[in-house]
């Protein structure tokens, strides 16, 4: 009988799971660092909560840098080019509703959606990662539930007012999560990360953060799932 | 707060579900949709004891479908478990029983190694197999039949079927002290399990299903198998009893020939209505009224205030404790289904 408990090895070293970890590590790296300046700039939309932004933006940019060190620990030179054109769709997006003042669009972009989906990889790879990566992403993944809590709070504090833009935006954005997941997949599996457990990670994290925000178990089934069918 | 976890029996009846509770995303999915759907608590209900108690249970749907282990998708069956798990503490239940699929898998993948669940620690005192009322209720279902079957059961043979399971050696152990049944034959996959259980009785013939069948006055199936098998109905004794105790429920509609006698095992019927939507997709004659026993020792632990994993480990149900749950279930007003 197969037993969970018994880890995969992997060869950390090999130049197959090196070029694979030079896109995932660049993805990461250019996730917290889409992280920060989102967040730099939704506080210029939520001045009342500058601060707070401003420290969250800094928690992501401390991220980057551990996740820097884990391509360096590897020598791996991420591959940042690939890592921008994967984040173009969302990064258009975010830009967009921000030049149109558009605060629960950027919210549920960066702060739902960005979160769950980093939340999900990040605790799908801690039980495959190298014991220096493992480390440092354990310490993120910490840190990131807190963000996703910044989002809901504030989207449950104007949950009436919100609810028909985050719908419109969930629409617009999760088939972007779900194209970027099919997108990695090949690489994800090189280092022992699953599509389908992503997938259920993200739905789980981003499905609590709907329900926390008020949506209805029917809503967040609806919601958590738009897009996925036609992948 | 108590809870139930709870799967569909299969793709095709969890895409017919998805159809008639309106969610279309889920419906007409492949396996591979379900393998990365997320559980959910799917409803909010009260349950009343006839001694006027009343408490509140969520169920939660873990998207867990038999087909996973048919197809070997084992990562994805432990994923379904232990994340319903997770959110089952989250939400608050103080004690829920694993239904269904869910103790198996559970315990053949020796899932209790894995207690951290993303950010939730499992607290595995919050979680009940459910199969010490599974076994006791059997068993009245084997005494009952028994009866209305004029089958003396100190004269009778018993086939137990899946003996060296946690609900087949519990049936054992009750058959064996409560009743001195004449001859108690053990089925089983496992030889060792099979010569450790015969030890314990002190009795018992280990014998093939092919051998044992046709000696059987009384099965008690109580397999669990993704997939049903065939019973030539000709070959058994006239009358014989059979209490299909395993899961699914799948040998009542292949075993046909007069004079056997099928029960459906292990299910129990409240004497109070209960206001539950999730039950009618269950496929209960009675949804309003009837459910697993398993289902039922979480709702008994609620009333009783006995939060605590009363079913739990391989082979660990005394008959004391059978017989504690049994007064519970008494007490609130479960029935054991015995209507041939």
């Amino acid at each position: 009988m197969p037993e969970l408990a018994v880890r995969t090895e992997f060869d950390y070293s090999s130049e197959i799971y090196k070029d694979a970890y030079s896109r995932i590590n660049a993805i990461v790296i250019e996730g917290e660092q889409e992280a920060y300046s989102n967040y730099l700039q939704m506080a210029e939309l939520l001045p009342e909560d500058k601060e707070e932004l401003t420290r969250l933006a800094k928690m992501e940019n401390r991220h980057k840098k551990g996740f820097q060190a884990c391509g360096n620990n590897l020598q791996v030179n991420p591959d940042m080019p690939y890592a921008q054109e994967f984040f173009a769709g969302l990064h258009g997006n975010f830009q967009h509703a921000f030049s149109e003042g558009k605060v629960v669009t950027c919210l549920l972009i960066q702060a739902l959606i960005i979160e769950a989906f980093a939340i999900a990889a990040y605790n799908i790879y801690i039980p495959v990662a190298d014991d220096f990566a493992r480390k440092i992403t354990e310490g993120v993944v910490k840190d990131e539930y807190t963000h996703l809590n910044y989002g809901e709070e504030w989207l449950k504090a104007n949950f009436a007012t919100a609810k028909e833009e985050l719908e419109q935006a969930n629409k617009e954005n999760l088939p972007l999560v779900w194209k970027m997941l099919n997108q990695v997949q090949g690489d994800a599996k090189v280092l022992g990360m699953e599509k389908e457990a992503l997938v259920e990670d993200f739905m789980i994290s981003y499905g609590e953060a709907l329900s926390n925000i008020g949506f209805s178990t029917r809503e967040i089934m609806r919601m958590s799932s738009y897009g996925l069918a036609g992948v | 707060m108590f809870g139930l976890i709870g799967h569909l029996t299969s793709l095709e009846h969890a895409q017919a579900v998805a159809e008639d509770l309106g969610y279309p995303e889920y419906a007409n999915q492949g396996l591979d949709f379900w393998c990365s759907a997320p559980p959910q608590v799917v409803d909010n209900f009260q349950v009343k004891s006839v001694t006027g108690q009343v408490i509140e249970g969520k169920y939660v749907e873990s998207c867990f479908l038999p087909e996973m282990l048919t197809q070997r998708r084992i990562k994805a069956a432990i994923r379904k478990i232990l994340n319903a798990m997770a959110l089952a503490q989250k939400v608050g239940l103080d004690i829920t029983a694993l239904g269904g699929f869910s103790s198996i898998v559970f315990e053949e993948f020796n899932l209790k190694q894995n207690n951290q669940v993303r950010n939730v620690e499992l607290d595995f005192q919050r979680f009940t197999t459910g199969n010490t009322h599974t076994a006791y209720v059997i068993c009245r279902q084997v005494e009952s039949g028994a009866k209305q079957l004029g089958i003396d059961l100190s004269q009778a043979t018993v086939a137990v079927c899946g003996a060296t399971g946690d609900i087949g050696s519990a049936v054992c152990r009750w058959l064996d002290s409560k009743h001195q049944v004449k001859e108690l034959l053990l089925i089983a996959r496992n030889r060792q399990r099979l010569e450790n259980l015969q030890e314990e009785l002190g009795r018992g013939k280990i014998m093939d299903l092919e051998t044992a069948l046709p000696q059987a006055d009384i099965i008690v199936w109580v397999a669990s198998m993704p997939k049903g098998v065939e019973i030539a109905g000709e070959m058994l004794k006239k009358p014989c009893l059979i209490v299909d105790g395993g899961y699914p429920k799948n040998l009542d509609t292949r075993v046909k020939a007069d004079g056997v006698h099928i029960l459906k095992g292990g299910i129990v019927e409240h004497s109070l209505d209960i206001t539950w939507e999730i039950m009618k997709i269950v496929e209960m004659d009675i949804p309003s009224r009837q459910m697993f026993a398993c289902f039922a020792e979480a709702i008994l632990l609620e009333f009783e205030g006995w939060r605590t994993n009363f079913s739990w480990g391989r082979n660990q149900i005394s008959v004391n404790k059978m017989e504690a749950i049994g007064e519970a279930s008494v007490k609130h007003g479960f029935c054991p289904l015995v209507a041939l």
